[in-house]
């Protein structure tokens, strides 16, 4: 019975508000939209559900026909290390595009994932 | 009064098996794209750190026609990056029957494989159930442990092609074990050894989101939508004992954050030796490895010893 003891959860509480927000990174949102459409894009915009590291983190994007698209450094946005950006360094043309981005938080947690957009005409 | 399982199992044997569908949360496992959330009725194939407190569930009719209460904890502890020792126990209430203190149950597990693209990962373990750890109507004789093997798998659907994206936020995850008693016989009862096994099918919205279309409202893309299935089958002794296969179809949902889940399943008895009327289980699981990463989430040897791949 001691496990469920109020004193040791007042005390679990306590450290667990104490502990550092740094977790597995998850993509939340995109810019372009995870399998949506735009008429253009110069830029990807991740936002993850925890600050990464720009040195380590790295997103390639690919067309439809499988060529690499030319990406400029990654960088965070401002102070807010959750937002990812990464230039696109040539115009887009109409088509499906792949991105796969690989991310990895502060606290050196590593996730990725892939996700499509569109591009219309 | 105690269960059946309780008077034939004289031994330590008696004492977990009460626990065996109740068993507490397991911890979240990652595979390249994939999240393999803390599932209620099997674990998954992941070796994280973990807390689970409290994993609580009811059942309106147990196999005895028992009105049963059950509650536990399950704390995972990585050694190195792909070993871990889990410790748990908890206690039940019955009416009719009375209360006990589950048997102490530890369990060491090794992280196998995990293929990142492929989105396939499982894992070895073997548990032990302490003999003479129960309390009360789960005390039995105290004579022996029971051992169990496991073997756990898991694999997300993220390879399909693209034509079947909707498809890919699926993924199972399946179980396999023998409990087997130290003896077969306890004071002149009889001591079932059984093969457990189950499987889920998950429907991971966060995986959604991040890989398929956008989801705009906030709580629905942290939900994995999960059914899950749990069966023990007797395979020794089981005749003797009047026992047969058991089981649970269990319907919930994760609610599923960088830091902590939240599950909750209804309990839905598979046989007519399982008991009847739907039961309900939840469990609140902390994730120690995202909340404490560089102290008490972080293994033990986080660089691992150099024995095996992960150890």
């Amino acid at each position: 019975m001691h496990a469920f003891s109020p004193r040791i959860l007042i005390s679990l509480g306590f450290v667990f508000i104490a502990a550092p927000a740094f977790a597995h990174a998850q993509l939340e949102k995109a810019t372009p939209p995870v399998g949506g459409t735009v008429a253009s894009a110069s830029e990807l915009r991740l936002t993850f559900s925890e600050g990464v590291e720009p040195r380590f983190s790295g997103v390639t994007l690919t067309a439809s026909g499988g060529a690499n698209v030319p990406l400029g450094a990654p960088k965070v946005e401002g102070n807010d290390q959750r937002v990812l950006i990464v230039p696109i360094v040539k115009a887009l043309a109409a088509g499906a595009y792949t991105v796969h981005w690989r991310a990895v938080s502060v606290d050196t947690h590593h996730t990725q994932g892939t996700f499509q957009f569109t591009v219309k005409p | 009064m105690p269960t059946p399982k309780i008077r034939f199992g004289a031994g330590a044997f008696a004492g977990a098996a009460v626990a065996l569908w109740l068993t507490p949360a397991y911890p979240h496992a990652v595979c390249g794209d994939r999240i393999f959330p803390a599932t209620l009725a099997i674990d998954d194939p992941g070796v994280t750190d973990e807390l689970t407190l409290p994993t609580v569930s009811y059942v309106p009719f147990n196999s005895d026609s028992a009105h049963e209460w059950d509650a536990s904890f399950s704390w995972t502890k990585t050694i190195t990056p792909g070993l871990s020792v889990v410790i748990g126990s908890g206690p039940t209430w019955e009416h009719p029957g009375g209360y006990g203190w589950n048997a102490l149950d530890t369990e060491l597990q090794w992280q196998a494989l995990c293929i990142p693209d492929a989105e396939f990962m499982f894992k070895l373990g073997f548990d032990i159930s302490w003999a003479g750890t129960g309390t009360g109507m789960l005390a039995g004789s105290g004579g022996q442990n029971t051992y169990s093997p496991l073997v756990d798998f898991g694999l997300g659907f993220g390879t399909l092609p693209s034509s079947l994206s909707y498809f890919r936020p699926f993924a199972i995850t399946g179980e396999f074990s023998t409990p087997t008693p130290g003896q077969d016989w306890t004071n002149g009862a009889p001591n079932v050894s059984t093969f457990n096994w189950g499987f889920t099918l998950q429907y991971s919205l966060p995986y959604f989101n991040a890989h398929v279309a956008e989801i705009d409202n906030d709580f629905i893309k942290h939900l994995v939508p999960v059914a899950e299935f749990s069966f023990q089958t007797p395979i020794h002794n089981g005749a003797v004992a009047g026992q047969t296969t058991t089981g649970y179809f269990q319907p919930g949902a994760v609610y599923i954050t960088d830091k902590w889940q939240f599950a909750l399943e209804a309990m839905v008895p598979t046989t007519g030796a399982t008991g009847h009327g739907v039961g309900v289980i939840g469990s609140l699981d902390f994730y120690l490895d995202d909340i404490f990463p560089d102290t008490l989430g972080r293994p033990i040897f986080p660089h691992g010893l150099g024995i095996a791949p992960g150890i």
